[in-house]
């Protein structure tokens, strides 16, 4: 197989997971007893308002009919129609995906930031205080509860030194004096190419405890992977040889070794992106961001299928093409890997 | 692997530098000011915005169609003819209205020299249009208008509304849902009734109240500017800003008001009131609202279907205790099917009491000296009072030989079972009711009145003489309120008597605002709804 034939196959592979997925939760969630067009019609609905919006959902249609019009909606790039909020899904879908992607890269980035210089120096200092603590705290970011850490980062940080805002993506009234002109929708960045620096600056203050608690769970991955494959390195022949030259070990450590150490982790940096899309859900909820996990959440509790596919769908493509990208790039990378 | 690495290096570098922002360092921070549109903010004035922190999402914007939550922000941005309060109704954009003898023909007089956001003058065609688009689109809270037969315009300030039925048109014209009058000149040029909601849904409005709809993001915030020429003014001390922003989570919601990065909002956790009452930055304010707490009997199955094991049990509730300890005291206990504070709430009608003697006395008469029978009640998944409240009565019923499971459900899972075979239905559905507008008849006719297929009729109760009762006196309501309040007394008594359901608790509305904040006001009539426009600085 050719590395080109590799690619297109796991595509292929990739389309077929996401048919599969949607197909299982279009019909769980169908067969959950409730009414969503009395959810639609909301509080206090008659028997003919209920009959109306039956019929605007093609609910009386048999189960298989509406799987199939689903489906070639989907095809058109429509998701339906969202029974809570009335709104297009995927208009609903847009902004929420923004907001959770910008969360994402800066809580990836704070983890690359620690992680790595992290897991070189524990793999250095192999057994000293200094490792044993870098393992706590990346054992620690693996396993804490991230509700409970970012409840706590709110605690300290909001409630006690008052210094970062309790939850939300940037405050309405510093918006409303310096009104954002929307570009990419990443308010960072949208900020920053606009030289709207109050905007800026608050944006960055309300990221960043969301992003920390994010950023927590890749954190300890990195951090491990780095230690792990360094450690493996730094016993090797070319490592000794050079120590035997009398290069400064600076230049050993982070040239010649974390050179070859940090490919693996690279892989591990690829997938703790989609674990990052996961752990967001909860964060999103802690810190009231208005992504991805929180729009999930509320779309689940209020039985809007819909939107609840919705997600699915993006999450499940943005997952599938993590792992795609991550098992390309390691084939490319490493040519003991056999196709 | 040294060019994987240089990507690798780069990218972190850039997004280092993105995220860290050294960029900014170079710009200048002059504030760029905008043109000064007819209500923009100056820095200087951003001071004067006023946040709702709430807990829901909006939906849709079509006053004809809205029938939940946004009409919170509909009531700041349209009107209705009259306003309802405690204390009466009130003009609104009616100042005045009459009726004929027997409250058939009612006649209202615009108030004049009232302009739409869109600088249109309202007159009486607006009022028939808006009226007629809500009863046309049949949606929602459309049924309020079941009464009228026909509107005329009889000059441009006056308008006769003929009904099919003797109603309280004053009253239902108060409605919060589905009684807005909108700009119909300039929404009728946008095309027929779908074309017009979708372009309300996007976030425009065609009305005339103090405020106008500046941005609308149905998840996060919606927010409000002044209409600088509402025909009521502005003083300096008002907001020029209104903002809701919605945050569902009611912890984060309390932190946000103590702090004061919102000023007001509703729903905390009744736990952590005590608290917020010794807390010098905030105002808790408690008012009754028009809400209540059921227990409907299925009273088409054994064995509640037995009046005497229905009062058994009613009398086997302990009241007192379930406000104490699930209201904590923010509530109080019911006085039949009405909240108190509206029109036909009775102080002294003879309810139910805890007293398990009765209960065992009465349940020996029906033939279950010792209860052993089991019940399936059935709540709303996720609502925490009614599931103290379904512990507390299955511990009481225990007492009485009577086992109770509970089954919390998705609120569609519980009304589709309610809605199916009653022989197979639950036993006891518990239910929150509040009124589409404040009359006893919304209550009595929606869960007590025969029903020909369910609906929200959840004790599957018949009693034709109780129904014979309400439909006279709601016909009585505009013209003749004490006759009217004399038969819906008799009505509940009779209701009381056949006990299909368990009368709980009103719940108290319970706001808490900052103290930067002054004049605001509860109005059960409009549920959830804070009216901005009252709101001043403190």
């Amino acid at each position: 197989m050719k590395f080109r034939e590799y690619v297109a196959y796991r595509l292929v592979l990739a389309i077929f997971v996401i048919i599969g997925v949607v197909t299982l939760v279009f019909f769980v969630s169908r067969v959950i007893p409730s009414d969503p067009a009395a959810l639609y019609v909301g509080a206090h609905p008659t028997p003919e308002a209920i009959e109306k919006a039956r019929e605007q959902l093609h609910l009386n249609d048999p189960l298989i009919k509406q799987y199939a019009y689903y489906l070639w909606s989907l095809l058109h790039g429509d998701l339906g129609i969202s029974i809570r909020t009335h709104n297009p899904v995927v208009q609903d879908l847009k902004s929420a995906f923004t907001a959770t992607f910008e969360l994402i890269l800066v809580a990836e980035f704070i983890a690359i930031l620690i992680g790595i210089p992290l897991g070189v120096y524990s793999a250095v200092k192999k057994d000293s205080w200094l490792d044993n603590l870098s393992r706590l705290f990346a054992i620690s970011g693996v396993s804490l509860p991230a509700f409970w850490f970012g409840i706590v980062l709110q605690l300290i940080f909001f409630k006690h030194l008052q210094l970062l805002p309790l939850a939300g993506r940037v405050d309405t009234v510093v918006l409303l004096q310096h009104p954002l002109k929307v570009i990419t929708g990443f308010y960072l960045i949208d900020s920053l190419i606009t030289g709207n620096i109050p905007v800026f600056i608050d944006a960055l203050k309300h990221i960043i405890l969301p992003a920390i608690t994010l950023a927590m769970y890749p954190i300890g991955l990195i951090t491990r992977q780095v230690r792990s494959m360094m450690i493996e390195v730094l016993q090797e022949n070319y490592i000794r040889t050079a120590w035997a030259y009398g290069i400064p070990p600076r230049r050993i450590y982070f040239k010649y070794a974390l050179k070859n150490a940090i490919a693996p982790a690279l892989i591990t940096i690829g997938l703790s992106f989609a674990y990052t899309l996961v752990g967001a859900f909860l964060v999103e909820l802690i810190f009231n961001w208005p992504g991805l996990g929180r729009y999930a959440a509320y779309s689940i509790l209020s039985m809007d299928y819909p939107a609840v596919l919705g997600v699915t769908i993006v999450a499940a493509t943005a997952y599938v093409f993590i792992n795609l990208i991550v098992d390309i790039v390691q084939v490319y990378l490493d040519p003991r890997i056999k196709l | 692997m040294k060019k994987e690495f240089a990507i690798l290096v780069v990218a972190v570098i850039i997004f280092g530098v993105i995220a860290s922002g050294c960029i900014g360092g170079e710009t200048s921070t002059t504030q760029t000011q905008k043109p000064a549109t007819s209500s923009a903010q100056s820095t200087s004035e951003t001071t004067n915005v006023v946040i709702y922190g709430y807990g829901s999402e909006m939906i849709t914007l079509d006053p004809s169609t809205e029938f939940s939550n946004s009409i919170v922000v509909l009531a700041n941005v349209y009107e209705c003819l009259v306003k309802y309060t405690p204390e009466g109704l009130k003009p609104w954009l009616a100042t005045s209205w009459e009726s004929n003898e027997n409250g058939t023909v009612w006649t209202f007089h615009l108030r004049k020299g009232v302009k739409f956001h869109t600088g249109n003058e309202m007159t009486a065609e607006d009022v028939k249009w808006s009226i007629e688009r809500t009863i046309r689109m049949g949606l929602g809270p459309a049924f309020i208008w079941d009464p009228v037969k026909k509107i005329e315009i009889v000059d441009e300030y006056t308008i006769k509304f003929y009904l099919k039925y003797p109603a309280n048109l004053p009253l239902i014209a108060s409605s919060a849902y589905g009684a807005y009058i909108m700009d119909s000149k300039y929404l009728s040029k946008l095309g027929d009734d779908n074309a017009i909601a979708d372009w309300l849904n996007k976030g425009h409005d065609a009305g005339t109240g103090p405020y106008m709809i500046d941005k609308y993001d149905p998840k996060t915030e919606v927010i409000l500017k002044k209409f600088p020429e509402y025909w009521g003014g502005w003083s300096d001390d008002q907001f020029d800003v209104a903002i809701i922003k919605i945050v569902p989570d009611a912890s984060l919601r309390e932190q946000m008001v103590v702090s004061g990065e919102i000023q007001i909002t509703r729903d905390l956790p009744l736990d952590d009131i005590p608290k917020l009452k010794e807390n010098p930055n905030v105002v808790v304010d408690q008012t009754p609202s028009y809400q209540e707490l059921y227990a409907f009997f299925n009273t088409k199955k054994p064995p509640l279907d037995n009046k005497l094991v229905r009062q058994a049990l009613s009398y086997a509730v302990p009241y007192q205790d379930i406000v104490q300890y699930v209201l904590h005291g923010y509530g109080e206990v019911a006085k039949g099917p009405i909240p108190k504070g509206m029109f036909g709430y009775f102080e002294d009608l003879p309810t139910y009491h805890y007293d398990l003697n009765k209960a065992k006395e009465l349940l020996a008469k029906a033939g279950y000296p010792n209860g052993g029978f089991k019940l399936v009640l059935t709540y709303t998944q996720g609502d925490e009072a009614e599931a103290k409240v379904a512990e507390i009565i299955k511990a009481e019923w225990k007492k009485l030989g009577i086992e109770v499971e509970i089954r919390p459900m998705n609120w569609e899972q519980q009304w589709a079972l309610a809605k199916s075979d009653p022989a197979k239905a639950q036993d006891i559905f518990m239910m929150y009711w509040w009124p589409t507008y404040p009359t006893p008849y919304d209550f009595l006719f929606n869960m007590f009145h025969c029903e020909e297929e369910i609906n929200f009729n959840l004790c599957y109760y018949c009693n034709s003489e109780f129904d014979k009762l309400i439909d006279e006196a709601v016909t009585l309501e505009g013209t003749q309120p004490e006759k009217a309040a004399e038969l819906y007394k008799k009505a509940e008594k009779i209701l009381i008597e056949d006990a299909p359901a368990i009368f709980l608790y009103y719940p108290d509305d319970v706001y808490v605002y900052h103290k930067s904040i002054k004049g605001f006001k509860d109005n059960p009539g409009y549920p959830q709804v804070v009216f901005f426009y009252e709101l001043h600085k403190a």
